[in-house]
């Protein structure tokens, strides 16, 4: 039932233990928040999760599979993708490139392909073309679809990388600070396409590094309580938030 | 007219060069120092296969793209595990390897002597000895590789480099390999500059390994800086305007003792000048900053 089991995941950088011992699960149709205080480890464990860092300890299972020591490309291709908390879009591509780019598969990405496939190159183009633009319109950049990533306002480029993950196929969705440094606007969209994500897609499994308890409470029924690299608590979003030692080590009431 | 022949025909091998070189430069956004070599590899493989075993151009040339390809995968297994500074440092040293083996084995290349009379290539029982011939030949073979390259360019391998160069980091966390991509991108501009380097041999019939040195390198960099990288029309632009100012100023009617320090300090002011005021090249969209590179 579980998509990703974490297992005793431990990191230490310089002697200093970033990551502790974390043993976590995420379900599909969810939104799982995971929540601490800045220096908690939230970010580092999704660094270990992607493969970007490698863990000292532990184990890496998704949908039965063991991911522990695979390379960021090849976790990208099983399934897991990641929004970035400095967004990275790639900004001398247009909104439109951005989102295709992650449409392709990496077997047409070879050198040989248009000249092989030439025909199915063509179809995948014109087929990839409607793909994108449904993204791009569920995020709502239509009418910003040819103009290059860097001219984006922030929120926007964190829309398009928000459609670069949809378009991509992506079933485990990990967003680092999806809403931070945007304004009210902005927060409630993002939000609003949260739900939508898991609401019509009951196979996508989305976790939320998250600063903003309201933004949490909206979205997230369980979340994790990160601690010093610890896991602290683990409940309803309610109950975690309620808890009179979390609300001293983070909120400071 | 024979000048002019000669410099439209310098003009389509650095095309083929430059052209290649901007899928790793531009698309890529790696900056290779050691384009030359491949240039130079393909010159001496096509030159010796011709030679020593009396083949003729059109095998020679293709038997030499594919060792300049081989070299280039054995180079960029190692270069490719570095970014930014210390990728452009590693294609240095091997740019300065090659140019040593290539001065110093003598046995095998003559060394500083160079290897003369090469044979002009006959192309299906035709020998090409006349510029026109020549300038119709490489034409081909140019249009060829730019139609390759061109598909390469617009197809999903191409927009996969351009979306490793704007962030590594990203894109790999979208499921692109960035060593897969990079490594190919690197075989196919070694390969192709092998070709022009195959034209060049047997267009001048003499090589030396001063052909292909740093300095060429250096310049074929500076022609994707100065026409813009990363499109069609910047490969073009740069080779165009650095192979015809310097001949342009010989006609500035300097004094003899003066011109030729004069023509290169003009030269050198005009690079600087363009690189303050157009920095992505003339014909460039996008600047290549491999700083910000180095941070992924």
């Amino acid at each position: 039932m579980e998509k990703l089991k974490i297992k005793n995941i431990s990191k230490a950088i310089n002697g200093l233990k970033i990551v502790d011992r974390v043993t976590a699960s995420f379900l599909p149709g969810r939104i799982t928040g995971l929540i601490g205080p800045n220096g908690a480890g939230k970010t580092t464990l999704f660094h270990i999760i992607t493969g970007e860092l490698r863990s000292d300890t532990g184990e890496i299972n998704y949908r039965g599979e063991d991911i522990t020591s695979l390379p960021p490309y090849r976790v990208a291709r099983k399934g897991i993708g990641r929004l970035f908390q400095d967004v990275r879009v790639f900004e001398n591509l247009t909104v439109s490139e951005n989102v295709v780019s992650a449409c392709y598969d990496h077997r047409v990405e070879t050198p040989w392909f248009p000249f092989l496939r030439k025909k199915r190159w063509k179809a995948l183009e014109r087929e990839l073309k409607e793909k994108s633009d449904y993204y791009i319109d569920y995020v709502g950049l239509m009418e910003m679809k040819d103009v290059p990533a860097s001219s984006l306002s922030y929120g926007q480029q964190k829309l398009l990388a928000i459609a670069r993950l949809l378009a991509g196929g992506f079933s485990l969705l990990l967003l680092d600070e999806p809403t931070a440094g945007l304004n009210p606007v902005m927060i409630k969209k993002i939000l609003n396409i949260l739900k939508r994500i898991v609401a019509e897609d009951q196979g996508k499994t989305i976790v939320l590094v998250e600063h903003d308890m309201s933004v949490v409470t909206e979205v997230a029924d369980w979340v994790y309580f990160m601690n010093e690299g610890r896991i602290a608590f683990f409940g309803r979003t309610d109950h975690v938030l309620g808890d009179k030692e979390v609300r001293e080590i983070y909120l400071g009431l | 007219m024979n000048y002019i022949l000669h410099l439209l025909i310098m003009i389509e091998i650095y095309l083929i060069l430059a052209y290649g070189l901007n899928l790793v430069v531009g698309f890529g956004g790696l900056l290779s120092l050691c384009h030359a070599v491949f240039y130079g590899i393909g010159a001496y493989a096509s030159t010796l296969l011709m030679i020593k075993t009396g083949i003729s151009f059109l095998p020679a040339m293709l038997m030499g793209m594919a060792i300049t390809a081989l070299f280039a995968f054995l180079v960029g297994i190692p270069a490719l595990r570095f970014r930014g500074d210390h990728f452009v440092l590693v294609t240095l040293g091997f740019q300065m390897i090659v140019f040593t083996v290539l001065y110093n084995w003598v046995g095998l290349t003559r060394g500083p002597y160079g290897i003369p009379e090469i044979p002009r290539p006959g192309v299906f029982g035709y020998e090409i000895t006349s510029l026109i011939g020549y300038l119709i030949l490489v034409g081909v073979i140019l249009m060829v590789t730019i139609i390759i390259l061109f598909i390469l360019y617009k197809s999903p391998f191409g927009l996969a480099l351009k979306a490793l160069r704007d962030d590594e980091m990203a894109a790999e966390g979208l499921g692109k390999s960035p060593v897969h991509t990079f490594l190919y991108a690197f075989i196919i501009a070694g390969g192709f500059a092998s070709l022009a380097g195959s034209l060049y041999a047997t267009y001048v019939t003499y090589i030396d390994p001063t052909s292909f040195t740093l300095d060429e390198s250096i310049f074929l960099l500076s022609v994707l800086l100065v026409g813009g990288t990363g499109n069609r029309l910047g490969p073009l632009v740069g080779v165009v305007f650095m192979i015809l100012l310097p001949e342009a100023l010989r006609f500035l009617g300097l004094p003899d003792t003066v011109a030729p320090n004069v023509r290169q300090m003009i030269y050198g002011l005009t690079l600087i000048l363009l690189m303050f005021l157009r920095p992505q090249g003339i014909a460039g969209e996008y600047k290549i900053n491999h700083y910000g590179k180095a941070e992924n």
